[in-house]
């Protein structure tokens, strides 16, 4: 069973066509990989699927349920975004918050949990992301890795259908990569729906199960990982493959 | 000489009991209501509400265009000709209110905006609306940011309650006022009451030092 489908998401900033006529579909544990060049519709794609952009017009099919974008009323996206994780490139987690916090804040908020209950959950959270024993600490009193295993505990939380990442890793320094890298991989293996914009290419290769490369606004080619590696079928694909593999 | 310090000594007392029972009830009053004013206007900027934002913007440029105590007057000795009557004490606070919750309003809407918008962001990804991720996430980071030059507001208006004096306002001034009329000692009464607003203010600069230390508390980088 998909749990997500787009058809035809379209989305232009200004003049700029930036998605032009995207569709595609998530399963239920599936783990997709999103690469290509910088500039290509990458990221607005994730954060159309949130609602963190509006797309201009297409479908989305959230757990069965259709909706007509870009009419979608608040309560919807409130409805869909409780079933959605999002991890940001740049973290995001909450500043005045500690990473308990961070990680029951919405249990408690959205979820209505009483605290003792939301904790336990957090904690739990925590210790996925072997960040059990920072959970007192403030997001300045973290490194970016930490800072990310957090948010990622943060968006696991709600006990989600699929989790967006973000380019999770880009703004971390090249020895805190493999900690978070690590934390996907486990979670991937636990059979998290996980749809991730990355420029790890050994993720996409290795951990997801498919690739989409996306570039112009456009999906180029996508297929199951260890084809779209060692077999693009087109130039532009392999000509990228190559480049950013040498 | 003894006997001025005779006068100054028995002044204290009542100079500083209407300090404490006027100057100081009237600012922490008006702080506290210019304060709600403040966030909610800085929040309908913050939010572009539609229509709202005009009038927000022209609130605020008419109450920082114009004398406090022109105000204090408008409203004190000018109201009573429609008709409109108000006690003098509660109408000091009223326009202190007002004004300040213009500054105020200033202050907060610049710290709103100095919160980055991926909080907001994630925020909303928790599932939280706007409502929420304002209260628990932007707006006491925005506080935290404001707090310094809403301190300075405060010590201000401290200060600028003795302008109240002008619309008939028994307060610490206008006390002082009365004592040096009687004794003739202008200088060392007027200095005696500039005096006990130092006192007043020097307890709220180091009520801000302890405060800004529990506030930034998130911000410090050394381990919990």
């Amino acid at each position: 069973m998909s749990v997500l489908t787009v058809t035809n998401l379209k989305k232009s900033f200004g003049p700029n066509e930036i998605l032009k006529d995207i569709s595609l579909s998530i399963e239920k544990g599936e783990v997709v990989s999103i690469i290509g060049p910088s500039g290509g519709g990458k990221t607005t794609l994730l954060r159309c699927l949130n609602f963190l952009e509006e797309a201009d017009s297409g479908t989305l099919t959230f757990d069965g349920v259709s909706y007509t974008l870009p009419s979608v009323t608040k309560k919807e996206i409130g409805e869909i975004r409780k079933e959605t994780g999002f991890v940001f490139q740049s973290y995001n987690l909450f500043a005045n918050k500690t990473a308990l916090e961070n990680v029951t804040q919405g249990l408690i908020t959205v979820r209505k949990k009483p605290k003792a209950e939301a904790e336990k959950i957090g904690m739990e959270m925590l210790r996925k992301v072997n960040m059990e024993d920072r959970a007192s600490y403030f997001p300045a009193q973290l490194s970016g890795g930490q800072q990310q295993r957090v948010a990622i505990a943060r968006a696991l939380a709600g006990d989600p259908d699929i989790i967006y990442f973000d380019e999770p890793t880009s703004a971390l320094d090249p020895e805190l990569i493999g900690e978070v890298l690590r934390v996907m991989q486990d979670l991937a293996e636990g059979g998290l729906t996980m749809l991730v914009v990355t420029h790890e290419m050994s993720f996409a290769r290795d951990v997801s199960k498919r690739t989409i490369f996306m570039e112009g606004g456009v999906i180029v080619e996508e297929g199951p990982s260890k084809e779209l590696f060692t077999h693009p079928e087109n130039a532009r694909t392999a000509e990228f493959i190559r480049s950013v593999e040498r | 000489m003894s006997k001025v310090w005779e006068i100054i000594l028995e002044s204290f007392w009542p100079l500083f009991t209407k300090g404490l029972l006027v100057t100081i009830p009237l600012t922490a009053i008006s702080f506290a209501i210019a304060l709600v004013i403040a966030v909610i206007v800085a929040l309908i900027q913050y939010a572009k509400v539609p229509v709202l934002t005009q009038i927000a913007r022209f609130y605020i440029w008419l109450i920082r265009g114009t004398p406090l105590l022109v105000q204090l007057f408008i409203v004190f000795y000018g109201l009573p000709g429609l008709g409109i009557r108000v006690n003098a004490f509660w109408a000091a606070v009223f326009v202190f209110s007002v004004c300040e919750g213009a500054y105020c309003a200033e202050t907060i809407r610049g710290a709103l905006e100095a919160v980055p918008y991926g909080q907001t962001e994630a925020g909303y990804c928790v599932g939280m609306n706007f409502a929420q991720t304002m209260w628990h996430i932007v707006l006491p980071q925005a506080f935290r940011n404001a707090f310094p030059a809403l301190m300075n507001s405060l010590i201000s208006m401290v200060k600028d309650t003795s302008l109240a004096a002008n619309i008939t306002v028994n307060e610490m001034f206008m006390t002082g006022q009365r004592i040096a009329g009687r004794t003739y000692q202008f200088l060392a009464i007027y200095i005696e009451v500039a005096f006990i607003y130092l006192m007043f203010c020097t307890v709220l600069s180091l009520v801000q030092k302890k405060l800004e230390g529990v506030l930034s508390r998130y911000e410090r980088k050394d381990a919990a």
